[in-house]
């Protein structure tokens, strides 16, 4: 933490900036292990289907695709929005952000439908089975998480636009960009060890 | 325009895209439950290395060494738990 000159990017200028960016990577240290601990509980009771669906009978490749494709384009689209925060571009950088946001909405919606789907077409609700609840309480828990990102995301935005580019936004939007990648990351995880494995 | 998509983002991007087309294989061809698994684990690895690095620049500051620290913590807390607890409660040990 000793970086308070021009020579890094603008977010991280002055001593306040470069702590609290240093704070977020603490909180996402905490938010892997608050993941890891859902996992355990999914992976524990994964065969515990009791009259309920299986995995087998539950996923479906088709949306588990779409979401993948959307929060990874969201997850580059963010990454041009602090490449142009960066270029000091502020028009750029809020349509990158606008485009994010609009990904991610559109992952909650293939999400919710994948849920009503659940609900509603195969009889799986969230006290189903032991595989069913902690099935959907980590699906739920990161869903939570993307749609609480959109809100945070939107305030971003409108503050950028009123404010500009200037030490105090680019933290924040920066600080933003981190949470979302990381939302991407979890979900990878989720992609490949939930649904994929499942349909193995 | 052109400076608003650095090449290093873009060929990120197509990086990610094919390590999810790569752990699809695993649902597209008949492949064992071990192979599977080791697809899966490179390839979701490969996919968390590249946003952390690429996306999140977890290496541009002077506090890397202090950020990779917090994130291989967690990450070690977060697999004992998870193995722990299969070792313990499902793989019959």
């Amino acid at each position: 933490m000793s970086k308070h000159n021009n020579s890094v990017p603008l977010e991280y200028q002055g001593e306040e900036n470069d702590l609290k960016i240093f704070g977020f990577w603490v909180f996402l240290g905490a938010e892997i292990v608050l993941f890891a601990t859902l996992f355990t509980a999914y992976f524990t009771l994964v065969d515990r289907t009791g009259s309920g669906p299986t995995g087998v009978d539950l996923f479906e490749l088709p949306p588990v695709i779409l979401e993948t494709f959307l929060l990874l384009t969201s997850s580059f689209t963010i990454g041009l929005g602090v490449h142009a925060m960066r270029l000091g571009r502020v028009k750029p950088m809020i349509v990158f952000y606008i485009i994010t946001l609009i990904l991610g909405a559109g992952f909650i919606a293939v999400e919710v439908d994948e849920f009503i789907t659940y609900i509603y077409h195969e009889d799986a609700t969230i006290q189903t089975s032991a595989f069913t609840s902690s099935l959907m309480t980590l699906l739920g828990t990161h869903g939570a998480h993307v749609s609480f990102g959109l809100l945070w995301g939107i305030a971003i935005i409108i503050q950028v636009a009123k404010h500009g580019i200037n030490k105090r936004t680019a933290n924040k939007a920066f600080i933003f960009s981190l949470y979302w990648h990381f939302l991407d990351v979890v979900w990878i995880f989720l992609f490949s060890f939930i649904y994929l494995k499942g349909m193995m | 325009m052109a400076q608003l998509f650095p090449k290093e983002h873009v060929l990120g991007f197509i990086g990610s895209i094919i390590l999810t087309i790569a752990a699809l294989s695993v649902v597209q061809f008949d492949v064992s439950l071990t192979a599977g698994l080791v697809i899966l684990w490179v390839t979701a690895l490969a996919q968390a290395s590249l946003q952390l690095v690429l996306f999140m620049h977890i290496g541009e500051t002077d506090d890397k060494g202090s950020i990779y620290v917090i994130t291989l913590y967690s990450v070690v807390i977060g697999l004992v738990t998870v193995f722990g607890s299969l070792f313990a409660m499902i793989w019959g040990y």
